[in-house]
This record gives C-alpha cells, structure tokens and sequence, in this order.
C-alpha cells in the first residue's frame, strides 16, 4: 500500500508539471513559437538559450488579481490603513510635542525598572538616547519618528508571533504547513511587498509597519517555535507527573524556559525592523533611513554614516531595554545567584 | 596519495583563476551612464545595444540616480551618457565644460515637458488650471497628507533628482508651501506607484510629473499653469536651486520662478573618454543619436505593456521597426546589428 502511494504522489507531480508546460506553451505570444508545433523536435535551436515559449505565465493573472483585490477589498484596506496610521500618528505626535529632557528621563525611568533597578544599563541607554539629538538636532524628531513605526511594527510582531510559534512548536502539521511560508517572507525582496504595499495604503508610514512585519516576524516565530521545542522531555513528564493540565505545562514551564530562545527572538525581530527602517525610506517613509537615503543619493558620506551611527544607537536602546529586561524575567525562574 | 590529489587541486584552482583574467577581452570598452527613470534606460539600452553588436566593444552600464551619476561623469569613471536634462543642471554642465571635464554631443530627445499635474475628473471638477488656483484651503483638503494634518500632499521627486530642490524653491516662491508639502516618495518606483494607486482608487492625485514617461500614456493627468518662462529668471532660480543643494535648505533666497521650459534633452562624454581617437567611431555614433519625443514615448509603450518589464526586448523592437537609427552609424555596422536582430 506504501509503495501505491509513492507512485500515486509521482504520478499525480509529473502530471501537474506536464500541465504547466502546455500552459507556458498555449499562452506564448505567436512571435516566440516555432511554425508548428512538431518543429520542436526538427529544430533544436530551443536547446541554447531558454525558449520563450517556456514561460510560466504567472505576472498577468498575478497583476489582474492584485487590480481586483485593490478594487474589491478598498475599505478594508482603508480600514487598516487609518487604524494604523491613527496609532502611528498619536504616539508620534505625543513624543515629539514633549520637550526633549522629559523624554530622555521617560527612558531612563523605562530602562530602571524593566532591567530591575540595573544603573549600568540605565545610564548607557540614557547617553545613547542624548547622544541621538546631539548628532544633529535634526535626528531628534527623526528618530522618534522611526521609533513608532519599530515600536508599533515590533508590538504586532510579538502578539501574532509568539502565538503562532507556540502553535507551530505544539503541532507538527501546522510547523509544516508554515515553515515554507516563512522562508519565503524572508528571502522575497523587500519591494515586491512594498509596491504592493504602496497601491494598497498609500505613501508612509504604514507600509513601511507591514514591511517590517513581513521582514522581522520569521526569526521571532522560528526561535519561540525552536525554545519551547528544547524544552526539556523529562521536565515536561515531571510536569504531567505534577498533575499539570496542558495549559498550565505552557504557561508554567514550557515558556518561561523558553525565554532565553524567545528574548533572543525579540532581539533579532528587532535588529531587522531597525533594518528595514532604511528600506522603507525608499518608499517615502519619513524618519532616520531618510537621512541615510538622502546622504546616499546626494553622494554626502559623512551623512550617510551619521545617520547610519543614529540607526545603530536605536538598536542599542532598543536592544539592551528588551533583553534587561528579559534577564529580570529569567532571574526569577532561573536565577544565576546562588541562595 | 592525499598529498598528490591537494597538489593536483590546488595547481589546477590557480590555473583556473589566472588564465581566467588573462584571458578577459582586450577591446574597446565603453561605460554607459544610466539613471533611475525609464526614458533614460531607454537610450542606455538602445546605444549599449548597436555599440554592443555594431562596434563588437564590451558595454558596462551603471545605474543611479542623477547626483552620482553626474558626479562619476565628471570624475570621469563614466564615459558617455545618452540622457542629460540639461536645464535642470545647467549650472553644473558650465562648470564642468569650462573645467573641461565633460564635452557636450548635443541633442539626443528634442523637446519633453515637466511640471505640476492633478488627475482630470479633479481638475475639471474643481476649475483647476493655474498653480494659484491650488492655493485654497478647501482644495488642499483634497489631497489630504495623512502625516501633516491640515496640508496636502503634491508627490515630488526624489532627493536625488535636482527637481526635488526646484519644486521646493517654486513652493516657496508660489506660496504653495503654506498648503502642500514637497513630498519625496523615495524611489522612482513608489512615486509611480503613487499615482497608479491613486488613480485605481479614484483618489485625487496630485503630483510632479514629466514626459517621456510611459505612465504619462496610460493615466489621464492635466499640467497646471505656472508662470511663463523666462531665461534671466530660470538662470537666477538655479543658483539658488545649486545654494541649497550643497548647503541646505536654510540658506533660501527670495528669488523668481517660472515653468519648467520645453527642453531638450542632450548627451555628453568626458573629456576622457573623447580625447582616445580610438572612441572616435563611437563619439560620431553619439553625435548622431537623436530620437524624437514619438519614438521615445512609443518604445516606452511597448515596454510597459508588451515586453513584460524586458529592456532589451524594447531596444530590440525600437531596432527592428525603426530605420532612422541606420543613418546613424556606418552601413557595415548597421548590417551587423541588423544580422543580430
């Protein structure tokens, strides 16, 4: 019966290859096809350079079905588009109408507490912070700009992926099912989901927050997926041997020690959002990757590399928040001082 | 054993490297510079391709936008540039002439046109003819920025084209800065996108545009009116416009501006490459390129519509169902390119 299906399962994949050749062949324009058919097998002119009529036609249906989409699902994408924009706009306008000292003390007031009361960290993140407006009192307002797209990018990031890497670790099928779905969100380039993005929502900011999603969300689902898969066999027994329900496994030790995995996947989520964040200048999205556009098509070095000095200052705030406070988490579970 | 197969290798890896680049086309070589809109990659195609099979040199062209482009020309690491807007640079093409950096090879598309656009069914519907007529509240509202509430938003060029810092300056000068921003979309690609998007969703559209473009054939846009051009004005605005490119927008003068003129655009070589007599074939090849607006925007239908994004298909279209191009070169040139087609 085993052998049936294998044979079925080649059967039905040389059929369906054999179909896409006619389909490639049928859909040629004229110009690129020999005279008739059976010419194919006379002249082997086809055999250097690929033939034209082996084309898969995949750009018109995919273009057609994108016009139709555009045209259909307008307001829903209308919907999106103003609810993030909305978010996007409050946070930005509340952080840049505040005066500049209150908001380096919100971060150091942030960074005290997440990391736990820690002044190392607090008082290197409150000198990246100075250090962003004191590279030019232009990248102050800037790089708030550029913070609220990360932040919100990195919040839709964190609850649509921890969930779906929780699901991919519980249940084979769905890892499966998902794990092509992410290498392609992580090698496709970048613009061939930001002109998308472009037609749907406009020039801005919220392109450039889907973009960020697409681009940073796989490590973060991958690492949670691969941390709670690690979690160890026979704690996960003892834990049953407990009398633990599956929901109290999760919460009570499969995540907490997962947590080294899922930090470190906050922490690439947020490497490649700040990434991006030059990308989506191309998009005419406003914030520090601006800057660094601006130096690269105005051929000014120095501009470029301070800008991109900003963009790595970011990072480090950013960084060292999550992961202090990431530590803090851990200590309570796994705390490295010995009582 | 082992040792005989390493040696093998390794003997057989460097021959490999070095007879490579020994090995590599010891001819005539022609670095093409090409820019970030379709008219100019055009030409690129279309001159790489007869300099290609006509004249048997190696073609390398490098792509980017107009500032380090224009920039390599005049440090001479480009050759030859088939599309130069001249007018919108041309207080940098003197001074490099003067250098002598750059020589100039006339006059490649006759005439193109620049300037403001608003889709029709908004313009009809609102009056609008004249830049002036854009300065209202109620108008502005229209094309709504949703990251500057209050103002509207007139799509622009990207950093990187001199347009960017004329459009600003204009702004200035229509007061049209107190209603829109002078918005950069980043990327030639986005700014078209932006117009598509707008007009697939009925959206008003508001925007810098110019001809030869191939999206200018396929959207239906008006060009409103500015003030009409004047050589003493256009000359006084580019000093400025060339003040704040290098200094920035704070060192803004009051000065006057006028439409963007009907220009032609030009090509031009460096010094270096033009003085080789060995490039002098390919020098009076140049002199003799020149495609008349038609042409340019009727390959540049073809190539948005039936070449499916191929530059090459479009240059190999123009070839084939054109003959001006023939008088250009000499006939046995012309013999080889057509063997090619």
């Amino acid at each position: 019966m085993e052998k049936y299906k294998k044979f079925l399962k080649l059967f039905i994949y040389s059929a369906i290859f054999i179909f896409f050749i006619i389909i490639s062949y049928r859909s040629a324009k004229p110009r690129y096809k020999p005279e008739h058919f059976t010419d194919i097998f006379n002249d082997f002119s086809w055999l250097g350079n690929w033939p034209k009529w082996l084309d898969f036609p995949l750009m018109q249906p995919l273009n057609s079905g994108f016009d139709w989409l555009i045209v259909k699902y307008g307001l829903f994408f209308e919907g999106i588009n103003n609810f993030l924009l909305g978010l996007y706009s409050s946070m930005k306008n509340f952080l840049v109408g505040l005066p500049w000292p209150i908001v380096i003390a919100l971060v150091i007031i942030i960074t005290y507490f997440a990391s736990g009361r820690k002044t190392n960290t607090t008082i290197m993140v409150a000198f990246c912070t100075f250090f962003l407006g004191f590279l030019s009192p232009r990248y102050w307002d800037k790089c708030i700009m550029t913070t609220c797209i990360v932040l919100i990018g990195m919040l839709m990031c964190i609850v649509i992926g921890i969930p779906i890497g929780i699901a991919m670790a519980r249940n084979k099928k769905v890892r499966n099912a998902l794990l092509p779905i992410l290498d392609l969100m992580q090698t496709i380039p970048s613009f061939c989901y930001l002109i998308p993005g472009i037609l749907l929502f406009g020039l801005g900011a919220v392109p450039a927050i889907i973009a960020i999603f697409v681009y940073a969300v796989p490590p973060l689902i991958r690492l949670t997926d691969l941390g709670i898969r690690l979690v160890d066999k026979e704690v996960i027994e003892a834990s049953e041997a407990f009398g633990a329900n599956r929901k109290q496994t999760l919460w009570g030790v499969q995540i907490p020690l997962a947590l080294p995995n899922i930090m470190q996947g906050i922490n690439q989520c947020t490497m490649m959002s700040l990434a991006m964040v030059v990308i989506a200048s191309m998009i005419g999205t406003r914030g520090i990757g601006d800057e660094v556009l601006l130096g690269l098509q105005q051929l000014n070095v120095g501009m470029a590399t301070e800008a991109g000095i900003a963009i790595v200052l970011l990072a480090i705030i950013f960084d060292r928040i999550t992961q202090s406070y990431g530590e803090k988490i851990q200590e309570r579970t796994q705390p490295k001082k010995k009582i | 054993m082992k040792f005989l197969k390493k040696l093998f290798l390794s003997i057989a890896f460097l021959a490999v490297t070095t007879f490579g680049t020994t090995s590599a086309n010891a001819g005539c070589k022609v670095h093409l510079g090409d820019f970030d809109w379709d008219s100019a990659n055009i030409h690129t195609a279309i001159a790489g391709y007869i300099i290609e099979k006509g004249y048997g040199c190696t073609v390398e062209s490098t792509k980017g936008s107009t500032t380090p482009i224009m920039a390599a020309l005049f440090d001479q690491q480009i050759d030859i540039i088939t599309e130069v807007w001249r007018d919108n640079l041309v207080q940098l093409i003197e001074d490099n002439l003067a250098k002598g950096n750059i020589i100039e090879l006339g006059v490649n598309t006759p005439s193109s046109t620049q300037g403001f656009y608003v889709d029709k069914p908004t313009a009809d519907k609102y009056g609008l003819k004249h830049v002036n007529d854009m300065k209202s509240e109620k108008i502005a509202k229209l094309f709504a920025d949703p990251e500057a509430p209050g103002k509207g938003r007139m799509t622009s060029c990207i950093s990187g084209w001199t347009c960017y810092t004329i459009n600003l300056v204009k702004h200035k000068v229509y007061g049209l800065d107190k209603y829109y921003t002078n918005f950069d979309p980043g990327s030639g690609g986005a700014l078209d996108a932006a117009i598509a998007g707008g007009f697939k969703k009925g959206k008003p559209v508001f925007s810098y545009y110019w001809t030869p473009t191939g999206l200018m054939g396929k959207v239906d846009l008006v060009k409103l009116e500015e003030p009409k051009y004047d050589q003493a004005c256009w000359d006084e605005m580019t000093k400025v416009v060339e003040d704040i490119k290098a200094n920035g927008p704070d060192v803004y003068k009051d000065t006057c501006a006028c439409e963007y003129v009907n220009m032609s655009l030009t090509k031009a070589a460096s010094t270096k490459f033009a003085n080789n007599a060995a490039n002098k074939p390919i020098i009076d090849f140049i002199k003799n390129y020149s495609i008349p607006t038609a042409d340019v925007n009727k390959s540049l239908a073809f190539y948005m519509d039936e070449s499916g994004g191929d530059m090459e298909e479009t240059a190999k279209n123009f070839l084939s169902s054109n003959s001006m191009w023939e008088s250009w070169v000499p006939s046995d040139v012309a013999s080889k390119v057509k063997a090619s087609l």
